[in-house]
């Protein structure tokens, strides 16, 4: 709707009994929702609020009421979408990643898919408690994404880019998760231009149209 | 060429028999001195077990699957695959796909790997979301399912020891993390494992022993225990007398001879060589950190080997911290993931005095180097805290008293102090040092008897390994 986000179903953070009515939720001028089983996130004019998972407010805790992720106070935030254990945003042309990194579905580097060799070189992330900015690709804008489960996935001018958890997800024909985003040669080799992408939680979805 | 013929192993219908050649086997040598031994824990009847040893790798290895499947359900039909609704169709394909797997001969390794890995990795995902509290069972068992199932195709074909370890490391996630399934197989795998293990380590143990007396420990220097702030020492108290005088007024007091006779300090002296030997090669779970108030205190998962190493003897250096990270395998219950170590330790008999029955009282390991930390807390039931391997310092303080340790405020940590007490901030707690407290150093063969609820503050002053009794 225009004004509110209803919720119906199995509400733990809201209260603490299972809600099968909708419940309403406050929150006027909300421009896109995601969810996940973990949590919710809104992104709304000039800010995003988010709560019961994978915040973004730089702790641990489960919020119990949206709270606005300080950190992009004041920016237009234009999608937002939400994995098992990440969430991800769009403002300003600028992909903001924050959660759990261990598959590298935030696009920073994760430890446990690096060889033991490189593993004194550098700074590992596990669990990313304030939004960061991740370069998709060089200069260009992002115009959708999605998560699964641990994996997301992102559409740029015609090109989608891909990384995290894999089972196949990513596209990349190969068998392993990656924590750096990378384009899905598939589309460019077969001229498709990109257009959508939606991911569940161990496949992705797109749309492309031939050039 | 005569074979040997010697039954092998026997359980039911299935008999294996001895397949050397009968000049260059060892069976023909004690044939006639062959006996049939009873099942022991986990149902296999051996007959040459101490002649094994000295057989080749790969024959030994080929009977190692043999010992699996003679576990397992002898037909796909007697296997059992029953959950509750709550777990997803699609999942419990994908268990019976496993299971038909296991029961064919016609599937590569790695599908089998395969098949059980999406069941592992779909049940982890439902074990990882929301709170440990609410993850309902089904997907603990879906979890140790899948454990079973990996294990079970790393050890078809002739495994190397690296991929026997792995297994191992597979059935210890299910025992940790997982729910108990087919009467708590994965133990029972473990143990078949574990023994496989040890066969091939053999030839390893003499040169150990030489480099293991080199370690000995060397005593600290201990503070003095002022004599008025002395926890009591009590010298094999009668139920009567440690009831009236200890447990109904919840008074402190260090028990003195009450553990003398566990095998733990008389036939298996736990060493830090006996602990590699029992469960060297199991995974447990390892706090690391100097506290776990702290914000880089963190879990993770170590076998006892790596644990040791890292963090007891401190051979691996971290090479990213400049200071060597403490690390604690803190309040786990190893005693029902080894059972080996339980048989070295008793429940004490002054527990009958409580409510519980002994399968309610939780038993945990605490084994660490010099230097760990319990910040000062509390806990909802009376504890015997027994000290098997070196000495502790702890201080205690009176439930009466809380309002001087000043608990943290949340919910997740109210049962601990805000106070370092060793050196308390005298301008942020100020009414900390008027509490009363009494101290002790306990030691091996020592058990200090805490008090429901009593605060305590531990820190070990060389290498350690305690035992905790929680009971009601």
């Amino acid at each position: 709707e225009d004004s509110c986000v209803r919720l119906a179903g199995f509400c733990a953070s809201i209260s603490s009994n299972e809600s099968f009515s909708p419940v309403t939720v406050n929150t006027s001028g909300c421009q896109d929702a995601a969810i996940s089983e973990t949590h919710l996130t809104l992104a709304l004019p000039g800010r995003i609020e988010s709560w019961h998972g994978q915040l973004g407010h730089g702790g641990l805790i489960s919020e119990e009421e949206p709270r606005t992720v300080e950190a992009l106070w004041g920016m237009t935030m234009r999608s937002v979408a939400a994995g098992g254990w990440h969430s991800i945003c769009v403002g300003g042309g600028d992909l903001y990643v924050w959660g759990w990194n261990e598959s590298g579905q935030l696009g920073l580097p994760s430890r446990g898919l690096r060889k033991d060799e490189e593993l004194h070189e550098e700074v590992f992330i596990s669990i990313q408690a304030f939004p960061a900015l991740v370069d998709v690709s060089p200069s260009c804008e992002i115009s959708t994404v999605s998560c699964g489960s641990r994996h997301t996935a992102a559409v740029t001018t015609g090109y989608l880019y891909t990384w995290g958890w894999e089972y196949g997800q990513l596209g990349h024909q190969t068998t392993s998760s990656l924590d750096e985003p990378q384009c899905v040669e598939f589309f460019r080799n077969e001229n498709l231009h990109v257009v959508d992408v939606v991911c569940g939680s161990w496949n992705t979805f797109t749309a492309a149209v031939k050039k | 060429m005569q074979l040997c013929g010697s039954v092998m192993w026997q359980r039911g219908t299935n008999i294996s028999w001895c397949s050397s050649s009968l000049s260059e086997c060892f069976c023909c040598v004690t044939r006639s001195r062959a006996v049939l031994r009873r099942p022991g824990y986990d149902g296999i009847y051996t007959v040459y077990e101490a002649i094994r040893e000295r057989r080749t790798f790969v024959s030994s290895m080929a009977s190692l699957w043999s010992k699996i499947s003679a576990i397992l359900p002898p037909t796909e039909e007697q296997f059992p695959l029953q959950f509750s609704d709550k777990v997803a169709l699609s999942v419990v394909e994908m268990l019976k796909r496993a299971r038909q797997q296991l029961y064919g001969d016609a599937t590569s390794a790695s599908s089998r790997i395969l098949t059980a890995q999406i069941i592992l990795d779909y049940s982890w995902e439902r074990l990882n979301t929301g709170t440990w509290r609410h993850v309902d069972k089904e997907w603990r068992r879906v979890y140790s399912y899948g454990c079973l199932f990996k294990a079970a195709a790393i050890c078809r074909r002739s495994p190397s020891e690296e991929e026997i370890l792995q297994a191992i490391r597979t059935c210890d996630m299910g025992l940790l993390m997982g729910a108990a399934i087919m009467e708590n197989i994965l133990q029972v795998i473990v143990r078949i494992l574990q023994r496989e293990i040890r066969t091939l380590a053999k030839e390893e143990d003499a040169h150990e022993n030489i480099e293991a007396k080199k370690r000995k420990i060397a005593s600290p220097h201990v503070g003095l225990i002022k004599d008025e702030l002395s926890v009591p020492r009590i010298k094999c108290p009668s139920l009567e007398s440690f009831n009236a005088n200890y447990l109904l007024p919840l008074k402190p007091v260090i028990l003195e001879g009450i553990i003398d006779h566990w095998p733990a300090l008389n036939q298996h002296p736990w060493s830090i060589e006996y602990l590699r030997s029992v469960a060297g090669c199991r995974t447990v779970p390892v706090e690391v950190g100097s506290r776990y108030t702290d914000e880089d205190w963190s879990q993770t998962l170590l076998t006892v080997n790596e644990f040791i190493d890292r963090y007891i003897l401190n051979e691996v250096q971290d090479s990213e911290s400049d200071h060597k990270a403490v690390g604690y395998l803190a309040q786990h219950q190893l005693f029902d993931q080894i059972p080996e170590l339980k048989e070295d330790i008793r429940i004490p008999d002054y527990c009958c005095l409580g409510e519980d029955d002994e399968d309610d009282i939780t038993v945990n390991a605490w084994f660490g180097p010099k230097g760990t930390v319990s910040p000062l807390h509390q806990d909802p039931q009376q504890n015997f805290l027994a000290q098997v391997v070196g000495n502790k310092y702890i201080r205690l303080y009176s439930p009466e008293d809380t309002e001087k340790l000043y608990p943290h405020q949340s919910q997740l940590l109210h049962n601990t102090s805000q106070v370092e007490v060793e050196s308390p901030d005298a301008e942020r707690f100020p009414e900390f040092v008027k509490a009363p407290y009494l101290e002790c150093v306990l030691r091996s063969g020592d058990v200090l008897f805490i008090p429901v609820k009593y605060w305590h503050y531990v820190r070990s002053l060389e290498i350690s390994f305690s035992v905790s009794f929680w009971w009601s």
